[in-house]
């Protein structure tokens, strides 16, 4: 690589506290990639779809407020979120094509003296991989390939939809995260849950049948061979990891899917130890998964 | 340019169920061809027995929607030579998430029904007399892409909370619902929206985000969904979880600049069920992942934020008044 990668880090509220090791684990692979992440310290909360729920107006102010720090630290937004990903991209695509838009979001921004001037791109660690960091150098990078391990890809919706506003990977047939996943050494496996939702947003609402949709992604790829999963949202890590437990009661069966977040699938291939990468954190173990592929 | 397509075949003869197989053809494909176009010419001339639904051809009936390489779309739509080369293969199925009475032929009655229960119809204070009611171009725009909808199903079909609850309302009807509630000139507003914040209504939606990547008409049904929402928490809609959920969040954001976790389900679910994930609570502890009150510093700089919630809602005042005026 020629130039170094820098971005405005926007890790999102969720790998912040509850799955706070996505953030910790992303920070240290960065470091060891040579990828610098800068703090974004005023930075709020995307709203999570949940502000647009309440009103589109602020949603758009508040987004705007994110982008017009990354504007002043001259660099593009890079989060570990898909649902931040989705919200900002949607929010950006709309003030980007609509110049009234922004110019009527920039009057409310300016009782707080603030402009955003409609010039950020907004990355998922993903694609800053995939493409910016680049697969071939990524490479490069790997000491202990993840062979043996049949890794079911879980992209999440908000990294592939609504697809005009994020702009870069195929909804349909998506790849990203599949050849970050074979760069690494390891097989993927094409299952019907690939691109499909993991219930979260409904948890809190409709819990049975979050739990259930959690529940038959993770049978799915099970079914078809995979013996560990990976995501890159911090979300669909909760349902798929934290909810496994309610599913496979719900379903009546025993899963037993261990899911990693992005970063510790990279930080594994790189050399990094089950620790320093925070394994213990989840609640289904990868121990035995990797003992067995002889990764730790 | 030959091209081998492959067909979702399936006759229950009346015994509701049958394993469906795929079949395929090999049929000539010509520029400009769609996948509606290469259906006819499969029933035409290789298998009469071959049923699928179709009418105008013009992505207006909305007849014709079927699953194109596992995803909803129009045949009439959809151009056969750019999808193979796209995908190296067409595999043409029923839609999902619904019943399928013969080939790619589904039962859309459950689809009507759903569109039933949002009474789609505008509820006037008098009956249309000879007089005018003029809209203002702005307040249509509010609902057009609404309006747009020509029933297709391709939004029903991927929708991922109607592939776990049948009964859940789905994108469809919630479109339609918004017509009518962003409608000025509907006057059962609050009446519909506490129908549609019932169970497996507006709130269910699970954001998946595939009924407005698949709509074929721009209808945007999350969009429409996300309005409504917004429109029932406006009019003190909000004995629900859906509501307090989003009210929650809104007030954290304001509160601290970020999700507060145990602020948010404590708010949602209320005390009582609160108390029911105490037992998930201590199993998330145990890997540290318990949701606590938030103890981290709200975000540099929150005053910013408070100010943007006053204005934003000092804006949406002023143009309350200017509309009523």
């Amino acid at each position: 690589m020629s130039k170094t990668l820098k971005y405005a880090y926007y890790p999102g509220c969720a790998s912040q506290a509850i799955t706070k090791e996505a953030n910790s684990t992303t920070l240290k692979v960065a470091k060891a990639l040579g990828i610098e992440l800068y703090d974004m310290p005023k930075a709020n909360c995307c709203g999570a779809g949940l502000v647009t729920d309440y009103d589109y107006d602020l949603s758009l102010a508040l987004n705007s407020r994110i982008f017009a720090q990354a504007e002043e630290m001259g660099m593009d937004i890079m989060t570990i979120c898909s649902t931040c990903l989705m919200v900002m991209s949607t929010a950006n695509r709309d003030l980007q094509n609509d110049t009234e838009l922004l110019k009527r979001t920039n009057e409310v921004l300016a009782c707080a003296d603030i402009r955003y001037n409609g010039t950020v791109k907004i990355k998922q660690l993903l694609w800053v991989l995939a493409e910016d960091y680049g697969l071939d150098n990524l490479k490069k990078k790997v000491v202990k390939p993840l062979k043996n391990l049949k890794i079911a890809p879980f992209y999440g919706c908000h990294s592939l939809r609504p697809s005009d506003a994020l702009g870069f990977d195929d909804p349909e047939r998506p790849w990203s995260l599949d050849a970050v996943i074979t760069t690494l050494g390891a097989e993927t496996v094409e299952y019907d849950g690939k691109t499909k939702c993991c219930g979260f947003q409904m948890d809190l609402i409709t819990e049975d049948t979050a739990v259930e949709m959690t529940g038959k992604r993770l049978l799915d790829a099970k079914n078809e061979g995979g013996n560990c999963m990976v995501t890159p949202c911090p979300f669909c890590h909760i349902n798929l990891d934290n909810y496994q437990g309610m599913a496979e009661k719900k379903l009546n069966l025993k899963i037993g899917m261990p899911v990693f977040h992005l970063a510790q699938l990279v930080g594994l291939a790189i050399g990094m130890t089950a620790e320093e990468l925070e394994l213990s954190r989840h609640l289904v173990s990868a121990r035995d998964v990797l003992k067995e592929s002889l990764i730790v | 340019m030959k091209i081998k397509i492959k067909i979702s075949r399936c006759d229950p003869m009346g015994k509701g169920w049958c394993e469906p197989f795929l079949q395929a053809y090999d049929i000539e494909a010509k520029e400009g061809m769609t996948i509606l176009d290469a259906l006819h010419l499969v029933k035409d001339v290789q298998d009469g027995t071959l049923a699928f639904r179709r009418s105008c051809r013009s992505a207006i009936c909305g007849s014709c929607a079927v699953n194109i390489n596992g995803f909803p779309k129009l045949a009439c739509k959809t151009h056969l030579i750019a999808e193979y080369k796209k995908r190296k293969e067409i595999i043409i199925e029923p839609l999902s998430n619904h019943r399928v009475i013969k080939d790619l032929v589904v039962d859309f009655n459950t689809f009507w029904e759903k569109i039933n229960k949002v009474e789609p119809w505008l509820n006037r204070k008098t009956a249309i007399s000879g007089q005018r009611s003029a809209v203002s171009k702005q307040t249509v725009l509010k609902i057009n892409n609404s309006s747009k909808c020509i029933m297709c199903g391709c939004c029903n079909g991927a929708c991922n909370t109607l592939e776990i609850d049948k009964r859940f309302i789905a994108p469809a009807a919630l479109a339609k619902a918004w017509r009518f509630v962003g409608d000025v000139r509907e006057v059962d507003k609050k009446k519909r929206l506490e129908k549609l914040s019932e169970a497996h209504g507006m709130w269910d939606c699970v954001r998946c985000v595939n009924c407005t990547q698949y709509c074929p008409k721009d209808v945007a049904p999350l969009q429409a969904i996300e309005r409504l929402r917004a429109e029932a928490i406006n009019q003190g809609v909000i004995d629900n979880h859906g509501a307090k959920h989003v009210e929650s969040m809104v007030d954290s954001v304001k509160r601290v600049g970020r999700l507060d976790e145990a602020a948010m389900t404590f708010k949602t679910l209320g005390f009582l069920r609160s108390i029911g994930m105490i037992p998930f609570g201590f199993r998330m502890e145990m890997h540290g992942k318990m949701p606590m009150p938030l103890i981290f510093p709200q975000i540099e700089k929150i005053e910013e934020v408070k100010k943007i919630y006053e204005e934003v809602k000092k804006r949406k005042k002023q143009a309350e008044v200017k509309v009523e005026k």
